[in-house]
């Protein structure tokens, strides 16, 4: 964390739920912005987001401050179809989920306090299985049409 | 794992739910709503805002059958993403035990632009089962 000195007097300001505990718009930005550098470093999961999105990330990162107020603030500032998108990723594995999870968990717990982060935490976890079922489970779902 | 609508939706029908839902994974019956298991992300953002506490995630006990009537009529019944107004007698029924037996409509709903007029069709009670349905939830 040491190159992100400025950040971090920032955040000690800033940084504060609101009194229900809910982050506001900037604390997830502010987690948006931190996440993505970290998975666009990231060695693993690196690569298959630069594939994904070649070029400008603005519109991603707008995107995911969208989904995150969504389910954070229920904002409704995100409408999409994300299993359809991470259908479309080359190389996506279901064991990279796990990767993302864990940088994400780190990030939080930089920024926001343990409740938050858990918060965060558990929402990140349930996205990610479902998104795992329905991308990779999904013949063997009891409930598929077709099947008894 | 997905979230599913259930019982206290059918004729109160309050639409809150679609306005919140990131992903737009909630279709319109005549008289209540379902959510399509295949693309719901799980996030739960719905459960509080039900005024009908109509929705469950599905790890709850005993919500099989529910789980197989949104999945089987989330595939026919059109996609809503905003809200209309909901029936004008819906809070009447929230509360009423065994909806299904009484009220359940197989019918789909208009779906989203159906509303534009300020209220949705009125909605007559449908008895019977519905097909396609092996056991009532």
């Amino acid at each position: 964390m040491g190159h992100h000195g400025t950040a971090d007097k920032f955040i000690a300001t800033a940084q504060r739920p609101a009194e229900n505990g809910a982050p506001t718009e900037d604390m997830i930005r502010d987690l948006v912005d931190r996440f993505y550098t970290r998975v666009r470093d990231d060695p693993e999961l690196g690569p298959i987001f630069e594939r994904a999105i070649p070029g400008d990330w603005g519109p991603h990162l707008a995107t995911m401050r969208d989904f995150w107020s969504s389910i954070m603030l229920t904002s409704g500032h995100y409408k999409g179809n994300p299993v359809a998108i991470h259908r479309r990723v080359e190389g996506i594995e279901p064991e990279l989920f796990g990767r993302w999870l864990a940088l994400f968990d780190e990030t939080c717990r930089e920024l926001f306090n343990d409740d938050l982060a858990t918060t965060f935490r558990v929402k990140a976890t349930r996205i990610a299985e479902s998104l795992t079922l329905a991308l990779f489970y999904k013949p063997d779902r009891p409930w598929r049409r077709g099947t008894p | 794992m997905t979230y599913v609508v259930t019982d206290n939706c059918i004729k109160c029908k309050y639409m809150d739910c679609v306005e919140v839902c990131p992903v737009d994974c909630f279709y319109e019956g005549e008289n209540m709503l379902v959510i399509h298991p295949d693309e719901c992300i799980d996030c739960g953002v719905c459960e509080p805002e039900c005024p009908a506490n109509a929705i469950f995630p599905d790890t709850e006990p005993s919500l099989e059958s529910w789980l197989k009537l949104n999945a089987e009529y989330a595939s026919v019944w059109p996609n809503i993403s905003v809200k209309c107004e909901p029936p004008t007698d819906s809070k009447e029924f929230d509360g009423v035990i065994n909806k299904f037996e009484q009220f359940f409509s197989p019918r789909p709903g208009q779906g989203d632009g159906g509303c534009e007029d300020g209220g949705p069709a009125k909605v007559q009670p449908v008895n019977g089962e519905p097909p396609g349905l092996g056991q009532d939830p």
